[in-house]
């Protein structure tokens, strides 16, 4: 084995094309992640009060999607629906799946979130009088809110890494963009390697949040 | 109602080949990972700088990474590295499952071996037991009941997950559907000449729903009863 | 199993260190000189004489060059030539194990020695022929686009603006990116995804091999292929570097094939009856030859 200098030119050469594949898988997550937080909120507030129908409905979506692999669904969407007449162009196709695969670990963890809020204070907020909409928004809601947070986070780093998925469809994100470039410059290594870092980058930015916001969120001692 | 001439040879040839190929990724995978993540996981506990800063080295990189990403490095970038590291599909994406595998097995075993009281180790210490022993016959057993659980879930993430493999093109469930749909597509004599991607994607995913759900409600009901 | 978990720890130590440093090995020079062929036909190399058996790599989702058949069996044109390098070696045509290849596993499936030769719709390039060697051309592929009827396309020079669909890592995929940096290009695993895009309507053209687009434009009323033929080129017969006496075996054998006519009945087994002519002009025959074109043609723009 001969130990051959990383070729840092590779870097300068294809910055602008990395940059762009490395804009698109945020971009993508960005949608992505807000779509989740807003189903999760909306079907996990629902599973946890228990709403006829639409909790039932919720539960269904929430176990198709949780067990059935992400890429089977990417696949089903882009390849499969169309022979349904449903026709969504890449982009489409790129944040729907990956919001969708989002929100239904999203619900689980707010479902979770609201149900560890003792009932005990849900009481104490209708003893004040608040009606059961008020009672979520000022007790329910930033209560659990606060326990879901962290583990939908750790939601929102598996939906930016699920990004990488979209491979398979040819949108042009952070993975696809790589290995074009990699089939043109056959700077495997480089490639790879820059590749990797740009995915580390993101998902060790957001751990870090998450253990920011854990210590800066956290109930005080006697309300857990 | 009868099916189709179409589907009785496609079910048979996805059954016999990719499923199986689904289910030896799954395997292999599972237990590498449960066998590095304990060990590695273990050894996280021990209070020595060096060793706890390499693993949580390790187990942030293969978390943090995409498995896809991974499992690319390890089929297309290590064999322009050395010769020696060209692997087929199948052990390729096994290794990649492994590595993440056994990234989340280490997390888990450190909290679960953390769990267990400080007394534990001191009473087997008490009892003559070195720190390999104290560890193998009587913390281990203990915190491998709360592992369960995680394990379990771990084999369902695995077994969606081994999916990834059909990208570098091991002939597991979703990569022999594609194939299926391809000779599907072609004009006489090879196939009918008819696009069946719709029928057999949900079929893809409809097996795969049958081998999580149960799993999952598994895994649920572990974790209630170790909450009592 | 225990092999895999060594492998495993392995490569996790050499990746954590390789993305450290990035290591490379030199790539292996060769060069031993060819040998002039004698007149007699060229013996079987001694490794696949020993093992008594062929291993070969093909396409399994590529019709009608390598799939998978009705019975879960390998087929088509190259698995079809897989088995009379089979019946040249063994008198039989079944002592031979086919492995899988994808577009991009090719090489790699070559290189490290798991098959003895990949016969997979490998086009030949000057840039491959770099890191491995290939057999004299035995089938001619061309390059066409798909369109509407109604479509503004009328040839590539109209490409600008425009979704091209084709198959990753295929020679149409590195060839728009080189030259026609102003299209959008949508490329999937497989033919048929690249189909089903540009029947959606997810891209303007498809962009493939003449002989296959023929049949889908014949089926379909709505469809046409436009009149430029570009990239016209032909498929080889992977084998490793330097491996010399494999090459001389195969081009012999080809040979043989060419003046027996044998290419024919094959296409006949895997094509339709009605595109049989299309297909025929594009085979070897007593009476057509055809050679690779030098220079890289993906990078060749017009």
């Amino acid at each position: 084995m001969l130990a051959v200098a990383f070729d840092w030119s590779f870097l300068s050469e294809n910055a602008g094309g990395l940059l762009a594949g490395l804009g698109r898988t945020l971009w993508v997550s960005a949608i992505a992640i807000a779509g989740a937080f807003a189903i999760g909120l909306v079907l996990g507030a629902a599973r946890a009060h228990r709403i006829p129908v639409v909790s039932q409905l919720a539960s269904t979506y929430v176990e198709i999607i949780r067990n059935t692999p992400i890429l089977v669904q990417i696949f089903f969407i882009f390849f499969g629906l169309p022979q349904l007449g449903i026709r969504l162009d890449a982009f489409t196709v790129a944040w729907l799946a990956v919001m969708v695969w989002g929100g239904a670990f999203n619900v689980e963890n707010f479902r979770a979130g609201f149900e560890a809020v003792p009932f005990r204070y849900r009481e104490a907020g209708y003893a004040l009088g608040f009606g059961k909409f008020a009672t979520f928004v000022n007790v329910t809601l930033p209560i659990g809110g606060r326990i879901a947070l962290p583990p939908s986070i750790n939601t929102y780093i598996s939906v930016v890494k699920n990004t990488s998925l979209l491979y398979v469809i040819s949108y042009q994100e952070l993975t696809t963009t790589a290995l074009n470039i990699n089939a043109l410059t056959l700077q495997t290594v480089e490639t790879f390697t820059t590749l990797a870092a740009g995915y580390l980058l993101i998902v060790w930015t957001l751990s870090a949040l998450i253990r920011l916001l854990e210590s800066h969120l956290a109930l005080p001692k006697d309300v857990r | 109602m009868t099916l189709p001439d179409w589907v009785e040879p496609i079910v048979h040839y996805m059954a016999t080949e990719g499923l199986k190929g689904t289910l030896r990724i799954a395997v292999v995978a599972l237990a590498g990972s449960a066998a590095i993540g304990i060990v590695l996981g273990t050894a996280l506990t021990i209070r020595f700088r060096p060793t706890r800063m390499l693993i949580r080295f390790y187990i942030e990189l293969w978390r943090g990474l995409p498995i896809l990403v991974t499992i690319f490095i390890i089929f297309f970038a290590l064999p322009s590295v050395s010769a020696q590291l060209e692997f087929d599909p199948f052990t390729a994406a096994s290794i990649g499952l492994i590595l993440w595998g056994s990234a989340q097995v280490a997390e888990a075993t450190r909290g679960a071996v953390e769990s267990i009281p400080r007394e534990q180790h001191e009473a087997a210490a008490a009892l003559g037991f070195g720190w390999v022993g104290r560890h193998r016959f009587v913390v281990l057993p203990q915190a491998l009941r709360r592992l369960l659980p995680p394990l379990v879930s771990l084999l369902v993430n695995i077994i969606q997950n081994t999916t990834i493999a059909q990208v570098i093109g091991a002939a597991e469930l979703l990569e022999t559907g594609e194939r299926s749909v391809e000779r599907l597509t072609a004009p006489p004599p090879i196939g009918p000449g008819e696009v069946h991607a719709f029928e057999i994607y949900a079929g893809v995913m409809a097996v795969f729903f049958l081998m999580s759900f149960p799993l999952t409600r598994l895994a649920a009901y572990l974790e209630r009863r170790l909450v009592v | 199993m225990k092999r895999i978990l060594l492998a495993t720890v392995g490569v996790g130590l050499v990746a954590v260190v390789t993305a450290a440093f990035g290591l490379a090995q030199p790539s292996a020079t060769t060069g031993p000189t060819r040998a002039r062929a004698a007149q007699a036909l060229p013996p079987l190399p001694a490794e696949v004489k020993e093992r008594k058996r062929w291993n070969i790599g093909v396409k399994c989702d590529s019709p009608p060059f390598g799939y998978i058949d009705v019975q879960g069996k390998n087929a088509g044109f190259d698995v079809e030539l897989a088995r009379w390098f089979s019946r040249f070696a063994f008198g039989k045509s079944n002592r031979v194990t086919f492995t899988c290849v994808t577009t991009p596993s090719r090489e790699p499936a070559l290189t490290t020695g798991r098959v003895d030769l990949v016969i997979a719709t490998f086009t030949y390039t000057t840039d491959r022929d770099t890191r491995i060697d290939f057999s004299r051309a035995y089938y001619k592929a061309t390059g066409r686009l798909l369109v509407r009827n109604d479509s503004p396309i009328r040839s590539t020079a109209d490409l600008a603006g425009r979704t091209v669909a084709t198959t990753s890592g295929s020679i149409y995929d590195r060839w728009v990116k080189n030259c026609y940096k102003q299209s959008k290009l949508l490329v999937t695993d497989g033919f048929t995804n690249a189909l089903l895009a540009f029947r959606d309507g997810r891209s303007d053209t498809l962009m493939w091999d003449d002989t296959v687009l023929v049949g889908i434009a014949a089926a379909d009323p709505n469809l046409k292929l436009t009149d430029d033929l570009f990239l016209p080129l032909p498929y080889g017969i992977g084998i490793k570097q330097g491996n010399d006496a494999m090459k001389r075996w195969i081009d012999s054998r080809l040979n043989i094939m060419r003046k027996k006519d044998a290419f024919v009945p094959i296409l006949k087994q895997n094509v339709p009856a009605r595109f049989f002519a299309a297909f025929s002009k594009n085979v070897l025959r007593p009476k057509q030859v055809f050679y690779y074109s030098k220079g890289d043609l993906t990078t060749q723009c017009t």
